[in-house]
């Protein structure tokens, strides 16, 4: 066998060792993740909801005026709808999230662009539809840098 | 004034194309004469560009609003220090910056060669002009820093940088970053240089041995920066969280450290010729995509700037063909580049070098494939995806330990072949010490898991090997009665500084991986407390005392006061902050630890309820702070392999710039 044979056989059978590696040890969903915006989650749900049963992600925007923090029950209660809610579209169908805990992202606010990670409560047709998260990832779409300022004029 | 500013940026990029002219000429026609007028032209290129970035700080100290860029990222209410850093709060601003460190090290190097090398400084000159003409071609026409308002407007204040920018590990971090990432361009022009006049031996890594050497150091540190950056500021308590852009700093000095071994095999056996300079051409590239990364915002994260398909298509087009213009040099010298030497035996330390090098590519390939794969995979499949911290860990944490694995074998084993004997002799002490840890450590905390009391057990088994290293040393040295044990150490630090230095470095690598590893011993809880009550995590209780508004004048909201008792022995009163920036609209946690060498306790206040009790997110983090010891460690390390070295003088060809 030649240098490059070999070395290539090596370098073969090493990203297959890696390959198996990652199979076997990162199935549950919580190393890669797909996620959907809001309108193709609903459209799956009323399509076919018996199918929606994993872990799941939706991307969204918080309602405005609809984050209720309950103390008591350690939970934050809030709906996510698919577009910006300053963007002034329609606001169409919300989902209601429950988070089971109080700690939010600093930008998690009315308005913010979410990604929630969690349930369907009741993954059958004809039920309301509730999100349980237990994962709530917040972010500002130019986090880094600042919008053009607004030039007044004399 | 700053029409100076981006008029002597045209001028720069007049005189670089110039020079690249110069510098081809004068490589192919191998005349001195040209070769100056190169150099000269570099030179000329490098106070243009000081001088325009002079001129930017210059607006940013006095507040010159009219630039867009002064508007956007600094305000009245800002410090100077935190004006001037604001010059890399943004986008035209860092590229500035990276362009003006680029032009501090060329001209660094031509003023260190200008008796050196002349038949490879052409080439050097011209491909460093080349990097700088692309980012002059930015500045001047795609991203402009001196950019104005319209006439007739006018603010009477600026955006202000992000608040959370501004902490002093800001100001520094991006300056050590990109002398970093920067940095590696002299290795990579001086190898560009050896294909171009096929003068492939040895002498263009020995010329730019210290340059390398500074430049991953300054990575080095400036990755560490960030992480403390993060555990301080960012209040999610932690330090890394295989963010894109932290990945694409860590990429190239995986890369680098993987040169930084494998050259040392060709200067002692002169192998692996076409592999160091693949090495420092992946190297450089991955800078150059590095900044891309960050810049062009392909990878959604928290440090990239937004950018225009235009930006995108012209910086990546340029870090293709800047890789690809050294690729082609390097197929054209293939036949040359055969290394005349083969490996003798596995069991011998080239042998142990190589297998780093292979595992540092492995992390590579994790790393890379692990960045990049949303954006695959959205070009692809249109779906979004997302790979969290556990992707990079699983896969990176057992090569993270074969690493060190290795670094505890390399030094024990001798150069070509080792014999049986040579080697019982060399393990059986740095062995034992290992075995001896794990067992200790699977009865003490047994919890902590596989990884973590592999890791652990690792390090002892490298801190007993370098111990053994310094110890034999010395005692060969004292045995001849001259000198006592600290000279003997003095003596060995500086006449093979390389070596013993080495040692520093890989003991502050033991020490950050062993900070890591606790990792596996963390603690959190989430609670919420009403004023005088208490929560407790672990040893600790924390009593809520009160919270207090925060008087500050750009930022408002709350801070806690919290009791901190341990075994019921007060300690401290921490005080986590809930901030609103009024100016940015920003809301920050910042978050309180109290800090010990065995653990870190800390806490972060999520909120403040409406019905005054706060809501509290405690960590307790075991040995967090080995990670800042490991990284003090890593500078003493750096710092003494790059000290002048003391024979310099006795040599025909120093190692310079």
């Amino acid at each position: 066998m030649s240098k490059g044979t070999q070395l290539a056989g090596g370098a073969t059978l090493i990203a297959l060792l890696l390959g198996w590696y990652a199979m076997a040890n990162l199935q549950d969903g919580s190393s890669f993740a797909y996620f959907q915006n809001l309108e193709d989650f609903q459209t799956q749900y009323q399509r076919d909801s018996s199918a929606m049963t994993g872990h799941l992600r939706v991307h969204g925007y918080v309602a405005m005026g609809s984050i209720d923090r309950d103390v008591p029950q350690m939970r934050v209660l809030f709906s996510v709808q698919n577009d910006p809610p300053h963007a002034g579209g329609e606001i169409g169908d919300l989902l209601p999230v429950v988070y089971g805990s109080l700690e939010t992202p600093d930008l998690f606010k009315d308005g913010a662009e979410v990604v929630v990670e969690g349930r369907l409560a009741k993954p059958h047709a004809g039920a309301p539809m509730v999100f349980h998260a237990d994962k709530v990832l917040a972010k500002c779409p130019s986090k880094f840098e600042a919008k053009t300022p607004q030039p007044t004029s004399l | 004034m700053s029409e100076l500013g981006a008029l002597s940026l045209r001028f720069a990029l007049v005189l670089a194309i110039f020079g690249i002219g110069t510098g081809i000429y004068a490589g192919i026609s191998r005349n001195p004469q040209w070769t100056r007028v190169a150099e000269r032209c570099l030179l000329v290129v490098a106070a243009f560009v000081g001088f325009s970035i002079a001129q930017l700080f210059y607006a940013l100290a006095t507040f010159d609003f009219q630039l867009v860029y002064v508007a956007q990222h600094s305000a009245r209410s800002m410090s100077l220090a935190y004006r001037l850093a604001a010059l890399w709060g943004g986008q035209a601003g860092s590229l500035l910056l990276w362009l003006f460190v680029l032009c501090l090290y060329s001209a660094v190097c031509v003023w260190t060669q200008r008796d050196r090398n002349r038949s490879l400084m052409p080439w050097v000159v011209a491909i460093l002009l080349a990097n700088s003409v692309f980012f002059l071609v930015l500045l001047c026409f795609v991203s402009d820093p001196f950019e104005r308002l319209p006439a007739g407007h006018v603010l009477s204040d600026g955006n202000g940088l992000n608040p959370l920018l501004q902490h002093p590990v800001m100001m520094i971090h991006p300056l050590v970053l990109y002398a970093g990432l920067v940095g590696f361009a002299v290795p990579f022009a001086f190898a560009f240089a050896a294909l171009m006049t096929g003068e492939l031996g040895t002498n263009w890594f020995r010329t730019t041995r210290r340059s390398t050497l500074f430049a991953w150091f300054c990575l080095g540190v400036g990755i560490l920066l960030g992480g403390r950056w993060a555990y301080e500021v960012l209040g999610w308590g932690g330090y890394w969280a295989w963010d894109p852009v932290e990945n694409a700093s860590f990429m190239p000095w995986l890369t680098a450290t993987a040169y930084l071994h494998s050259v040392m095999i060709q200067e002692k056996r002169n192998m692996l010729r076409t592999w160091n300079l693949l090495l420092i051409g992946l190297t450089y590239t991955l800078c150059l995509f590095g900044t891309f990364l960050t810049r062009s915002g392909i990878v959604q994260s928290v440090h990239a700037f937004a950018q225009t398909p235009l930006f995108t298509s012209i910086f990546l087009g340029y870090v293709i063909a800047n890789a690809g213009v050294f690729l082609i040099a390097m197929l054209a010298r293939r036949g040359e580049l055969h290394s005349p030497q083969r490996m003798d035996s596995m069991v011998s330390r080239e042998a142990s070098f190589l297998l780093n090098n292979w595992v540092f590519i492995a992390i590579l390939m994790v790393v890379f494939w692990g960045t990049l794969f949303p954006v695959f995979s959205e070009a692809i499949t249109g779906n979004r995806i997302a790979i969290g911290p556990k992707f990079f860990n699983t896969m990176a944490g057992p090569l993270a330990l074969l690493l060190l694995l290795l670094a505890g074998i390399g030094p024990l084993i001798a150069w070509r072949r080792a014999s049986m004997e040579s080697l019982r002799r060399q393990f059986i002490l740095p062995g034992a010490a290992g075995i001896a840890t794990s067992a200790v450590l699977v009865v003490w905390v047994g919890k902590a898991g596989f990884y973590a009391v592999t890791a652990w057990s690792l390090c002892a088994f490298v801190v007993a090997s370098i111990v053994q290293e310094y110890a034999r040393a010395i005692r060969a040295r004292t045995r001849r009665g001259e000198e006592n044990a600290l000279q003997a150490l003095w003596v060995l630090l500086r006449k093979n500084q390389a070596r013993y230095g080495g040692y520093i470095v890989h003991l502050s690598i033991v020490f950050i991986l062993m900070g890591t590893a606790g990792s596996a011993l963390n603690e959190e809880r989430l609670e919420n407390v009403a004023p005088g009550s208490e929560v407790t995590l672990n040893r600790y209780q924390l009593r809520y005392l009160t919270a207090e508004a925060i008087p500050e004048q750009h930022y408002g909201g709350a801070v806690a006061r919290l009791a901190l008792y341990r075994d019921e022995e007060p300690l401290t009163v921490m005080t986590p902050e809930k901030r609103m920036y009024w100016l940015e609209q920003q809301p920050a946690s910042i978050p309180s630890v109290y800090s010990t060498w065995r653990e870190d306790l800390y806490v972060i206040l999520t909120a403040i309820e409406s019905d005054g009790s706060a809501t509290l997110k405690i960590y307790r983090n075991p040995l967090v702070n080995w990670i800042w010891i490991g990284g003090v460690t890593f500078v003493l390390g750096s710092v003494l392999i790059l000290l002048p070295d003391p024979r310099v003088g006795h040599r025909t060809s120093a190692p310079a710039a």
